[in-house]
């Protein structure tokens, strides 16, 4: 906690925001904030979820009108009353959920709302040309502007989202995590294009969770906590332990101790999500799984949540998109999902999950017979003792040779979860894993989860259980009509907030 | 507590779940041929008792073979008519000269291939299989009387490998005995000790999840018919080497034969359930109950009706198991 920041001083900035106040329902979430940027200057933005980044961005592009607090570019004061004003003013913003619409060109997109016209006829070619000239600012010349969006690659879109930004020429440009969707190449060409716009003046509000990018590539930072700033600082001589600190308010290694690590961008993804569609279900959903982590996905019934989870579990096909493993793309079909070691454990448990008439011990094993083998016969030694082992280790309540049939539903579920055991598996997806189980069974669970994902396992559980949500994830991701609506880390949420998000509000 | 929990939980099921059944199988075996001895001073003697062990063979090896496609859930009505076409194709061979060596493997390859096509029709156009086995039943059977009118519809075996298979012991045992033995050995082997063992069970018990735990549902499924196609061929060989010919009604019929000591045996048609020990027990009640007919004079007219009752006789009984298992 240093002391309150000196007044900056002003004169050299391009945009100056003054004392903004801004609160939902009585919950302050800015309050009194300055932010001063300069021509020619990446100035980031960090803080933790809630902090109050994404509310001064969105004071900024004419989302949100602030209660308290002033507006000055060029030392003028300007009034933003919506997001035509701040573009017209110069502020464009590449927003964080992609904005682009899938079944129109990329064209159209770039110049949708104002579409150049030859009389009562949309000029094409200008359009095109025009398309074609920012799209050579971002280095995508090579991109069609006649093809539609949906077309292109998660990566290449937001590029086109870029383009679109400059296309208002702006001297304000807000990048809100632009780096997440990107691979390491395209996010070297981001901050490529970002150098050229800072040589030609333009301020860049950078907002991203990756430290390193912050570090290597912007000027100044100013540090959000609980919706005031804590301080601007220049880049020189700032470290990463700085950064936290004062993010958290507090030793980082406290916090750390008392909680999973915030930075869920920054976590190696043991699988990954790319455009994923699936008719009248899900559209484009793109999303990383972190190892070491319990990652839930919720919503109301049919968002979409369950969907994805079978499709990483490679038991529904997608109509777009594709699941990767460690970089390699995972067929969809659940074979070669366990064979590359994403496991599914369904919420229906009878039809899905169980074979009633065979043993435990015969449930248990059978994805992990191939390991059990010798002179190319089942060792059925190691296998009692396999499954002696996953007995003891998940307490489950059973003998290895009775049938399935005979054990509780709590047992049941603990048997196929260490069927999945057995396995050298790399990401669990469990959907209501605890559906229709008594709450000694549940505890058990949640504990092994847990358990699990500090062995570096990455879980996904699909609960619409919010307090069970609250209880187990690192981090919440929220399903709305076959989209992701918010995500939150673990703490940074109440039930109330999670209710609200899950019905799709803010 | 716990302690009391975990010893319900060790012994009840196993009293309940595979002690009854399997018990009660071989228990109506022994107790039948206790006595049939009684009643028929012949039936207990060693000539007929090994009379009895020729004649479960070839019903025998094509139970054995029916064994994991009613595992899976699936039916073979095609395994009579394969029988036939086996026999045609191997006693063919024989008369254009060709070893007994060569002649056996293309009968049980001819089997194969039927199963293989069966299974194919199956799982790839999704035709139900008591349609597409009933289709191929017929034809198969037309193509093995076709095969035969070269030969005016008969076909004399006389080879001496078969001939030998006909008359010869191994330890006392008949030979066609003893092959049945051995396949039903490695059947049990290949059921109780292999990946694709356990994949028959899981698939007949719960195919949506044998899918999830990554096993090849498709495949399993064509192998479990190529299994019961190649066994009706070895069927079609223990048929020339009991009969010395190949005659068109060879194998008439056996496919009900074959299901009947499945189903005898305590297997469940809804798949998941059966054992090839069962089918044998299942195949000694069926091979006792008809000797015991003939040896009492009873027509051989009148076994076809036996079988049928038997079928409904031990599904009732395995209801009647079942129910109180269930208590």
């Amino acid at each position: 906690m240093g002391p309150q920041p000196p007044a900056t001083v002003m004169t050299d900035s391009l945009l100056e925001m003054r004392g903004i106040s801004k609160s939902f329902v009585g919950n302050p979430a800015l309050i009194d904030v300055d932010l001063a940027v300069r021509r020619g200057e990446v100035h980031s933005i960090v803080g933790q979820n809630g902090a109050g980044k994404s509310t001064l961005m969105n004071v900024l592009a004419g989302v949100l009108r602030p209660e308290a607090g002033e507006i000055r570019i060029d030392g003028r004061r300007i009034a933003i009353a919506n997001t035509a004003d701040a573009l017209r003013l110069g502020i464009a913003t590449v927003y964080q959920e992609l904005s682009l619409l899938a079944n129109l060109s990329v064209a159209e997109n770039i110049f949708l709302g104002r579409t150049p016209l030859r009389g009562m006829l949309i000029d094409r070619r200008k359009m095109e040309a025009d398309a074609r000239a920012v799209l050579e600012q971002v280095g995508c010349g090579d991109v069609d502007p006649r093809l539609p969006v949906g077309a292109l690659p998660l990566a290449r879109r937001q590029f086109v989202e870029i383009a679109k930004a400059l296309s208002h020429e702006p001297s304000v440009l807000v990048l809100d995590e632009p780096t997440a969707p990107l691979g390491r190449e395209e996010a070297d060409r981001l901050f490529r294009i970002v150098a050229a716009l800072k040589a030609r003046g333009v301020a860049i509000i950078f907002i991203s969770h990756r430290f390193a990018e912050i570090l290597q590539h912007g000027d100044r930072v100013t540090i959000l906590r609980n919706g005031r700033v804590v301080e601007t600082l220049d880049m020189n001589g700032v470290t990463e332990a700085m950064l936290t600190e004062r993010m958290i308010g507090g030793s980082a290694e406290s916090f750390y101790a008392a909680h999973h690590p915030p930075e869920i961008a920054d976590a190696t993804p043991a699988a990954e999500l790319r455009n994923i569609g699936l008719a009248g279900r899900l559209r484009d959903v793109s999303l990383a799984v972190p190892a070491g982590r319990i990652v839930a996905f919720t919503g109301l019934l049919g968002a979409g949540q369950n969907e994805l989870a079978r499709i990483l579990g490679g038991d529904v096909v997608p109509d777009q998109g594709e699941v990767t493993r460690a970089g390699k793309a995972v067929d969809h079909d659940p074979r070669a999902a366990i064979r590359a070691g994403l496991c599914l454990l369904t919420e229906d448990r009878k039809a899905e999950g169980l074979f009633l008439d065979l043993s435990v011990r015969e449930n248990i094993t059978l994805p992990s017979l191939g390991a059990l083998l010798r002179h190319g016969i089942i060792d059925g030694a190691a296998e009692r003792r396999a499954v002696a082992r996953s007995i003891d280790q998940l307490s489950i309540v059973a003998t290895p040779t009775a049938p399935m049939r005979t054990l509780s539903g709590g047992n049941q579920q603990k048997a196929i979860l260490a069927r999945w055991l057995l396995r050298d598996l790399a990401v669990l997806v469990l959907i209501e894993p605890t559906r229709g189980i008594d709450v000694g069974a549940k505890a058990d669970i949640y504990r092994d989860l847990e358990a699990l994902a500090r062995l570096g396992k990455a879980i996904v559980v699909i609960s619409s259980d919010v307090p069970e949500v609250l209880g187990i994830a690192d981090e919440i991701v929220v399903f709305v009509a076959g989209v992701i609506h918010a995500r939150f880390v673990r703490g940074q949420v109440t039930e109330e907030e999670l209710n609200l998000a899950i019905q799709g509000k803010e | 507590m716990t302690g009391n929990a975990n010893a319900m939980a060790r012994i009840l099921p196993r009293l309940r779940h595979h002690g009854a059944r399997s018990l009660g199988t071989l228990a109506v075996a022994v107790l039948m041929f206790a006595g049939f001895s009684l009643t028929a001073e012949r039936f207990g003697s060693l000539p007929n008792i090994l009379n009895l062990a020729k004649q479960m063979s070839i019903v025998g090896v094509l139970g054995i073979g029916m064994t994991p496609v009613v595992l899976i859930g699936g039916i073979d009505l095609s395994v009579g008519s394969v029988v036939l076409l086996g026999g045609t194709v191997a006693g063919a061979l024989l008369m254009d000269g060709a070893a007994a060596w060569l002649a056996i493997p293309a009968a049980i390859l001819t089997g194969a291939l039927v199963g293989a096509g069966n299974g194919w029709l199956i799982e790839r156009l999704r035709v139900s299989p008591v349609i597409v086995t009933l289709a191929t039943m017929i034809a198969v059977r037309g193509l093995g009387l076709v095969g035969l009118e070269r030969f005016r519809s008969w076909i004399d075996v006389s080879n001496p490998t078969f001939d030998a298979l006909g008359v010869g012991s191994i330890a006392g045992i008949p030979a066609s005995a003893a092959i049945l033995l051995v396949i039903a050995l490695l059947g049990i082997a290949v059921l109780r000790l292999t990946i694709f063992g356990r994949q028959l069970y899981a698939v007949g018990d719960n195919e949506a999840a044998a899918r999830l735990s990554g096993v090849a549902v498709t495949r399993v499924r064509i192998a479990a018919y190529v299994i019961c196609g190649a066994m009706a061929g070895v069927g079609g060989i223990l048929s020339m080497v009991r009969t010395a010919v190949v005659s068109p009604s060879i194998g008439v019929g056996l496919e009900f034969s074959a299901i009947t000591v499945v189903v005898l045996g305590g297997a469940r048609l809804s798949g998941g359930v059966g054992r090839i020990e069962e089918t044998l027990v299942g195949t000694a009640i069926l091979v006792m109950v008809l000797n015991f007919l003939t040896i009492n004079g009873i027509p051989g007219t009148w076994q076809t009706t036996v079988t049928g009752a038997l079928i409904l006789l031990a599904v009732l009984l395995k209801r009647g198991l079942a129910y109180r298992s269930a208590r």
